[in-house]
Parts: structure tokens; C-alpha cells; sequence
């Protein structure tokens, strides 16, 4: 117990020691500033991976970290796209998970915002063209922002979140 | 002479007349047998009375572009340290069938079934046919690795159903979960049958982001493969990116500079450490020990920060190139990395000792999930799992590659195979790491980081790439096609061979300690499906 109080308080307060995002943050459109509007306090997303490297996930995760700490803009993780506000797309659309995604988006409530994060969900990235491949996000579901990078830093998923929360009617 | 060798003289001894023929490429010796001998000779390769060699991969070639017929290759590890031995058969382009070696030798079962998706070569006497890449809304006949499948090909659609195994009784229920799950996890499904608490049976289904690598790969040039490489699995870009160059090099005659050897090796353990780091968190956060993972993951950032100092990518990306290293680390930057290093350590170490002082903890971790060695081996398992269920393999030891033959490295080994010997594993593992960073601070020579890679090999040569990523053994099969482009590239993420066992360590464990087994294991979905 003592010695899991000095640990804490040895290592202090570490939230916001990050560097700032570098990337110029992605422009939101008037209509999806009419959708955000509603999400101004709050926003629960749920994360779809739809063919990622898995390093567009890594970097989600990093956003609950305590030096992040996403939850303290009032952004949480939901566990269903039943709970949550916005689905987070990673990875180009494979084949196999094509139904999957057009699945979760039609389980989400609306009003709803789709994110695409990342390169190859923008644009399928290394992966244009491929056989397996059926094509990027916005051929299945509308997507409302997107968030280039391969993967996107941390703090720039985090300058894109604020961005599109920060919205006014 | 060496073990291989000795394996080698032993095996002709016994089955003198079924060798076809007997080469080397690269110092690994290569037996090319008839199919009609292929399951006795495999099983004496296999066998404990034999030469007690783990298949480690198994492939498929498709030649028909220089000669008309398609060639698999068995590869076995032999206990010697670092004897490798290959076995292969060749199916002329009429013959799409050959026997199955699954029913004695384990370790084929997944090998077996993707070589029949992916070429429509049928491994006769297989007991479990199902598709297992080709999920069943793919079309007939469509065999994406043959030669006359273009790599842009549009897919159609069909109807089909993917047949689970089922068990029946009173009180037996299925538990279906996935492909999309609760956490920021990749795709997968998983299908419990239960009666009670206990699970009885896990079937898996993978391969839902296949998203065609190895048919991406062909006809780039060889040093083009690796930025492709670095994106099969985002969490081991780095090792991912070594194995490719490793092989390229082999196949293309370059000899890396030295100083561009200690900074692969630096760069390698970096991933290692940041990832089961996290990994040790992770785990104890799905025992609900939240505070673990705080630490671990604050720890876990840290080291991805100064990568990003380092190279510019957190994953480092862009880093490895055919020919070492396309940025070079100054005096200042490794004695920052030292002490950051140190400092990490330090903090992790104390982290260690809160977790195993807590009893309630130790409690969830130990006997969970418990892989036999005896299982461990017949499905080949490697890695951290590996290690755990008592195999003691590592490629950084047996097959040194970049700086570690240098350097001094401790493996460590347990023998429970539970969930606490895992996470024991890592946490040691990130000690080793530790020390050989500072070895290679030590250590590293001044020089060049980088030699030109020029030379175009012959068309059908092919090298063997391999890496001890942070899960474990990463093989790259890398053959030239012509004017220095790729032929076939097999890639193998130790994910693909670690799956299987994970429907092994289950058993007899209830549902809610799966997530804990499952992240102790912590496989790759996107290296398994490629």
C-alpha cells in the first residue's frame, strides 16, 4: 500500500507532457459542424478495424493513457456501436469485413459521425488495388472526417478531436 | 561438421533411396523427396526416435513461370542450436494433390489448409478442410497466389456458410464473440461451447483483414519490399522490416556495415521493450488491476517518444532500408537513449515488485490458461509463449543476426506455461533489453550506416529471413524473380503458429479468464491474415 503511494507520488502528475501536433489539423465541413454541435461536451466512440497494421489501434489506445488522458475532453470509448456517438474506422475495407463494418454503422444511432483514421482508411494506403481490398471507408459508409497519417500521432488524433468538438453552430 | 549436417548424413543413411535430391542454399540443406515418401521421411524428421526437428513453416511456390510445377517446402528446426533443415516436394502442374502430413505432425493443420486457399494445391487425408483464408461469400476456384491471378483482380460473391464445430448435450451453450469486440482490438471471432463455467471447446475463425501482402509483394523490386514489410504488423514494424532486410541482403550478397548492425539491434530492442511493457499492463488490467496498466502504459509512451525523437516514427518506420540503416544515431542521442533506458528500467522494476506483492493478483495470473510444454511442442509454439511452456528457442542466440553475436544475451526460460510465467517472461525480457542497449552504446563502432543495394540476383534464388520480433520468430522467404523483382514472399508472423495453441490453453478455464489468457498470449490478427 505505502509503497504504491510513493510511487504515485514519485512520479507526480504526467498528463499533457506530449509534444504538440505538428500536422495542420483537418478542415470540418458546415454540415458536419451541424452534427458535432450536439457533441460539444461530450463524444463516445467506438473503434471499428476493418483491415488496419494494427498501428492505427496502438495509437487509440495511447489517447487513454494517463499522459493523453482523452477522457479529460470528455471523450470516452464505448464497448458497442450501440453506446456510441462516432465510429473511428481503421484500415482499408477487406472483403471479409466489408458486411462487419456496414453492420456496426447501421447499429450506431443517429445522429452519428464517421471518422476514417488514418491513411488507409482515407485511401486504402499500401493496400490500393489489391485483390482482397474492396476500397476505402467512404466507398461503404459516409465518412464525415478524416484523419490522415500512417499511423496518425497521438496528439494529432487529439488536435482533430478537440477540432471537431470545438464546433459551434 | 555442424548439426545440420549430421542430421543430414543420418537422414540419407535411413531412406537411401527415397532422396531425389540433396542441395544447400545458404548454408541450410535442402532434401527434395518424391511425394509418395514425403510422410515418412517428414514424420522421421519430426519424430522423437527420428531427428525431433519442429516444423517451423510450411509453403507453397508457384514455378510454372520457369518450371512447370509448383514446390512446398517443409522447413524443420532441429534441437541443435541453430540447425535448420528443409524438406521438399514438387507437383507438377497437372498434379493438385499430395499428401497430408497434419494427422501426425500438429504444426501443419493451419499451414496446410492456407496452401490449399491460397494455391488450390489439396493436402489429401487433411481431417479439416474448411476455408480458412477464402472466407465462403469468395467465389469458387479462386486461388489468389497461383501466377494467373492478377494481383487487382475484382472479387465476385457467392453463397456459403462457415461450419463450426459443434457439441452437443443438456446444458451445452455456444458463446459467440466477434469479428468486431468490445475493446480497441482487431477483428477476429471466437465461439465458445460451454457447459457450466468451464469452457469445453474454442474454435477460432480468422483472416478477416486479409488484405493480399504476400501477392502485393510480387513483381516490386527487392528493395521495395520494405516499406510493405513494416506495414504486415503495425506493433513489430521494426522487426517486420529487419526480417525482410535480412533476407534481401542474404539474397542479394550485401554485407551491412557494422555501426548499421548495432543500431538494427538498438532499434529492435526498443520494440521489444515498449511493447511488453505495455503488454504487462495490459494484462493486468484485465485482472481489474487498473493501476498496472496506468504505470505500464505511461512507461510504454515514454519509450515510443523518444523513438519519435530518434528516428521521427513512433513505430520506427522509414528506418531499415536493403543495405542498413537510412538514418544514423549521434554520441548525444545514444547516451540520451542510455539513461532514458536506465531510468525506464528503474521505474519498471518497481512497477514489477507492486504487481507480483499483490496476492489477489498472483491469484488470477497463476494456473490460468496453463499451455503444456508437451502441446507447446507438437504445435510448434514460439516466442514469449514458447519460453513460458519451457522451449527454449531464440533466434537472436541460434541464428544470430544484426549485432547479436557480439553481444551477451541471457534467454529466459519457465516451465508452468500459466499466464504469471508469461507475464515473468516479459518482465525479465525487458531487463535483457535494458542490457543490451547499453552494450550496444558500448560497443557500437563508427562508420558507414549504409551500403548501396545494386546487384539484381538470378531469377529463382531465394534467402531465408529470420528475426526474433518481440512475439517471437518472424520468418521472410524471399525469392527473385527476374530483374531484380520479387518472385514469392512468405511471410510468417510467430502469430500464425501461436494461434492454435491458444484454443489448447483454454481449456477447462471459464469465459471471464479468457481476455487475461488471450492478452498474456497477445498474437497479432493483422500478421496472422496478411
Amino acid at each position: 500500500m505505502f509503497r504504491i503511494i510513493r510511487k504515485s507520488l514519485k512520479t507526480g502528475v504526467v498528463t499533457g507532457h506530449y509534444p504538440d501536433s505538428a500536422a495542420p489539423t483537418p478542415q470540418v465541413t458546415p454540415e458536419t459542424a451541424e452534427k458535432a454541435a450536439l457533441f460539444r461536451r461530450s463524444l463516445t466512440i467506438r473503434e471499428v478495424d476493418t483491415g488496419s497494421c494494427n498501428a492505427c489501434e496502438m495509437e487509440m489506445n495511447a489517447l487513454a493513457n494517463p499522459i493523453y488522458d482523452i477522457e479529460r475532453f470528455g471523450v470516452h470509448i464505448a464497448a458497442s456501436p450501440r453506446h456510441a456517438d462516432a465510429l473511428v474506422v481503421t484500415g482499408p475495407v477487406t472483403c471479409n469485413m466489408e458486411r462487419a463494418l456496414k453492420d456496426a454503422y447501421k447499429s450506431t444511432p443517429d445522429p452519428k459521425i464517421v471518422i476514417a483514421l488514418g491513411d488507409c482508411a482515407i485511401d486504402c494506403g499500401a493496400f490500393k488495388g489489391s485483390y482482397a481490398v474492396t476500397g476505402p471507408v467512404d466507398r461503404h459508409v459516409p465518412v464525415d472526417v478524416k484523419i490522415p497519417g500512417c499511423p496518425p500521432r497521438p496528439s494529432e488524433i487529439l488536435a482533430a478531436l478537440q477540432a471537431l468538438m470545438a464546433t459551434r453552430r | 561438421m555442424t548439426d545440420a549436417d549430421a542430421a543430414v548424413e543420418k537422414l540419407v543413411d535411413v531412406f537411401q533411396h527415397k532422396i531425389a535430391g540433396l542441395s544447400r542454399v545458404l548454408d541450410i540443406p535442402v532434401v527434395s523427396v518424391a511425394k509418395a515418401d514425403l510422410v515418412a521421411i517428414a514424420l522421421y524428421v519430426h519424430s522423437a526416435t527420428g531427428l525431433s526437428g519442429t516444423l517451423s513453416l510450411q509453403w507453397a511456390v508457384d514455378l510454372r513461370p520457369m518450371e512447370p510445377c509448383f514446390r512446398i517446402y517443409y522447413l524443420f528446426s532441429l534441437p541443435g542450436r541453430g540447425a535448420w533443415l528443409i524438406v521438399a516436394i514438387d507437383l507438377p502442374d497437372s498434379d493438385r494433390v499430395y499428401p497430408s502430413i497434419t494427422p501426425r505432425i500438429h504444426a501443419a493443420k493451419w499451414y496446410e489448409r492456407e496452401i490449399r486457399d491460397l494455391f488450390g494445391l489439396i493436402p489429401e487425408g487433411h481431417p479439416d478442410l474448411r476455408r480458412l483464408v477464402r472466407h465462403e461469400h469468395w467465389p469458387k476456384g479462386t486461388h489468389p497466389l497461383k501466377k494467373d491471378f492478377a494481383w487487382d483482380h475484382v472479387m465476385g460473391r457467392q453463397q456459403g456458410e462457415y461450419r463450426f464445430r459443434h457439441i452437443e448435450g443438456e446444458g451445452v451453450f455456444e458463446v459467440p464473440v466477434g469479428p468486431i469486440h468490445a475493446g480497441i482490438i482487431e477483428p477476429g471471432h471466437f465461439r465458445f461451447s460451454v457447459a457450466g463455467e468451464p469452457v469445453m471447446q474454442l474454435e477460432l475463425r480468422h483472416f478477416w483483414k486479409h488484405r493480399g501482402v504476400e501477392k502485393l509483394f510480387e513483381n516490386r523490386p527487392l528493395v521495395d519490399g520494405v516499406s510493405l514489410a513494416e506495414k504486415v504488423s503495425g506493433d513489430t514494424s521494426f522487426g517486420h522490416s529487419l526480417a525482410y532486410c535480412e533476407a534481401a541482403e542474404r539474397l542479394m550478397g550485401i554485407t551491412v556495415p557494422p555501426r548499421a548492425r548495432y543500431l538494427r539491434t538498438l532499434f529492435l530492442e526498443l520494440e521489444r521493450m515498449h511493447n511488453h511493457i505495455g503488454d504487462v499492463g495490459a494484462i493486468c488490467n484485465d485482472a481489474a488491476y487498473a493501476l498496472a496498466l496506468a504505470h505500464a502504459s505511461r512507461m510504454k509512451e515514454r519509450i515510443m517518444q523518444l523513438a519519435d525523437r530518434l528516428t521521427g516514427s513512433r513505430f520506427l518506420r522509414g528506418v531499415n532500408v536493403v543495405g542498413g540503416t537510412a538514418i544514423d544515431v549521434s554520441r548525444t542521442q545514444m547516451d540520451e537513449t542510455a539513461r532514458e533506458v536506465d531510468s525506464i528500467g528503474r521505474d519498471f522494476g518497481d512497477l514489477a515488485s507492486i504487481i507480483f506483492d499483490n496476492a489477489s493478483l498472483t491469484d488470477r495470473l497463476e494456473s490460468t490458461g496453463v499451455l503444456s510444454e508437451r502441446t507447446a511442442w507438437d504445435h510448434g509454439v514460439m516466442g514469449v509463449v514458447g519460453r513460458a511452456s519451457n522451449i527454449d528457442r531464440d533466434v537472436r542466440r541460434d541464428h544470430p543476426f544484426a549485432a547479436y553475436a557480439d553481444l551477451a544475451l541471457r534467454v529466459p526460460v519457465f516451465n508452468y506455461g500459466d499466464v504469471r510465467a508469461r507475464v515473468r517472461i516479459r518482465i525479465e525480457e525487458v531487463k535483457e533489453s535494458i542490457s543490451l542497449i547499453r552494450q550496444v552504446r558500448e560497443r557500437i563502432p563508427d562508420g558507414a550506416v549504409r551500403v548501396p543495394a545494386l546487384s539484381a540476383p538470378e531469377a529463382g534464388l531465394w534467402a531465408l529471413g529470420a528475426v526474433e520480433g518481440w512475439r517471437g520468430e518472424i520468418l521472410y522467404y524471399l525469392m527473385a524473380g527476374k530483374g531484380g523483382t520479387i518472385h514469392r514472399c512468405k511471410v510468417r508472423d510467430p502469430s500464425f503458429v501461436n494461434w492454435p495453441a491458444i484454443q489448447f490453453a483454454v481449456l477447462g478455464n471459464i469465459i471471464p479468464d479468457f481476455p487475461l489468457i488471450n492478452k498474456s498470449f497477445n498474437l497479432s490478427y493483422a500478421g496472422t491474415d496478411l
